[in-house]
């Protein structure tokens, strides 16, 4: 094939490259607007809805609360000299990145435990409410971190938090609706993303590093 | 009602603004998930989720880049972090087969289309996805940076790279 050839080849590509069927655009938008609006999850998706939730802020407040109780206590108001100060500097910001890795470590741990005992398709109805009231209350966390400093930091991390995201959803919607399919796509999706070996490996790592 | 409006209804809630951002961009959110996949039921499943992860997320979204450049970087990364699940558990399907069977180009000739299609996808993912979006999709340099994450130079240098590989590999291509 001659230069001109392969310019032309090139130029046709848009035409010949894996030209697109039409798009099932009323069976995508339905599955979308289950996902998104039918779901009680969906008050959680705006950052303006999910702090005038009262439960949710409650969620966050918890968060912060638990996060503070990890920082050390401020120490009174020192006599200290100019260079014990500065250096109080990144003793703080240290505190803070423990405080998020705790978090975090603790959250993995109970992201973990969640899949685990992720129930087979003959599951109770009993048992799928619980697993999505607590996967409600893990992605509540979840969202949390995407937006922490901790996940801003570790793309690996933020990766794995981005898969759980859409599997906690998936799994805290079997709390209104519930089929064979349902969880046999969410124990795809685990699979399909290791999700549980990257679970498992986060929390080995945050914990190694305490 | 414009995009930005949109936005705003869809973050409190208007699911009929939901619909009608969902109209204007799905068309072409499933073509770049279909030509990152060659298969119709694998595009169908990456715009679903890109969409949620969008919507999931528009408070983030700030504006800077278009909300298209935002919106066609999550389906890419959809798609290419479904694309490396598959590769490390080696469920890849057969491409080649499945392109063949899905493709409704019929007017390419058969044999160098095949060609083509093959030496796409044995490119690695960084020089197929810039070659798929740069020459096939018809995005900007400027705007596959934004898509991938890298500065606009590695762009340029990948889809010359990728030309150069494709090049190659239809070389020995006679008509």
């Amino acid at each position: 094939m001659d230069e001109d050839r392969f310019e032309e080849v090139i130029s046709d590509l848009p035409r010949s490259f894996n030209a697109p069927p039409p798009p099932p655009l009323d069976e995508m938008w339905g599955v979308i607007e289950d996902a998104h609006f039918n779901s009680p999850l969906s008050k959680l998706t705006s950052r303006s809805s999910f702090l005038t939730t009262p439960w949710l802020a409650a969620a966050t407040l918890l968060v912060g609360i638990g996060i503070g109780a990890l920082l050390p206590r401020a120490k009174p108001p020192a006599t200290v000299p100019a260079p014990v100060a500065q250096s109080a500097v990144p003793r703080e910001t240290s505190a803070v990145a423990d405080a998020y890795r705790d978090q975090t470590h603790q959250y993995l741990g109970q992201a973990a435990a969640l899949l685990i005992s992720l129930p087979a398709s003959d599951g109770s109805k009993t048992a799928d409410s619980a697993f999505a009231n607590k996967a409600a209350d893990l992605l509540v966390t979840t969202r949390l971190l995407i937006d922490s400093p901790a996940a801003s930091r570790d793309v690996k991390l933020r990766s794995l938090l981005d898969d759980l995201e859409l599997v906690l959803v998936q799994i805290a919607r079997l709390r209104n609706e519930r089929s064979r399919s349902d969880l046999d796509l969410i124990h795809q999706a685990v699979e399909q993303g290791d999700v549980l070996s990257r679970l498992n490996s986060a929390v080995a790592t945050t914990q190694s590093s305490e | 009602m414009n995009e930005a409006e949109l936005i705003a209804r869809i973050i409190e809630g208007d699911r009929l603004a939901g619909r009608a951002l969902y109209d204007m961009h799905a068309p072409r959110v499933f073509s770049l998930a279909y030509r990152l996949s060659g298969d119709p039921e694998k595009a169908r499943e990456f715009t679903q989720d890109a969409f949620i992860r969008a919507f999931s997320r528009l408070s983030q979204f700030r504006g800077e880049a278009a909300f298209s450049t935002w919106l066609h970087r999550i389906v890419v990364t959809v798609v290419s972090n479904a694309r490396r699940n598959e590769v490390r558990f080696g469920r890849e399907v057969a491409l080649d087969e499945a392109h063949s069977i899905e493709s409704t180009a019929a007017e390419a000739e058969p044999d160098l289309k095949e060609s083509i299609e093959r030496a796409v996808n044995r490119l690695s993912e960084a020089y197929r996805t810039t070659l798929i979006l740069h020459d096939v999709e018809g995005y900007t340099h400027a705007e596959i940076a934004v898509m991938l994450g890298v500065p606009e130079g590695t762009c340029k240098s990948r889809l010359s790279v990728a030309r150069a590989q494709l090049r190659e590999a239809l070389a020995a291509f006679k008509e």
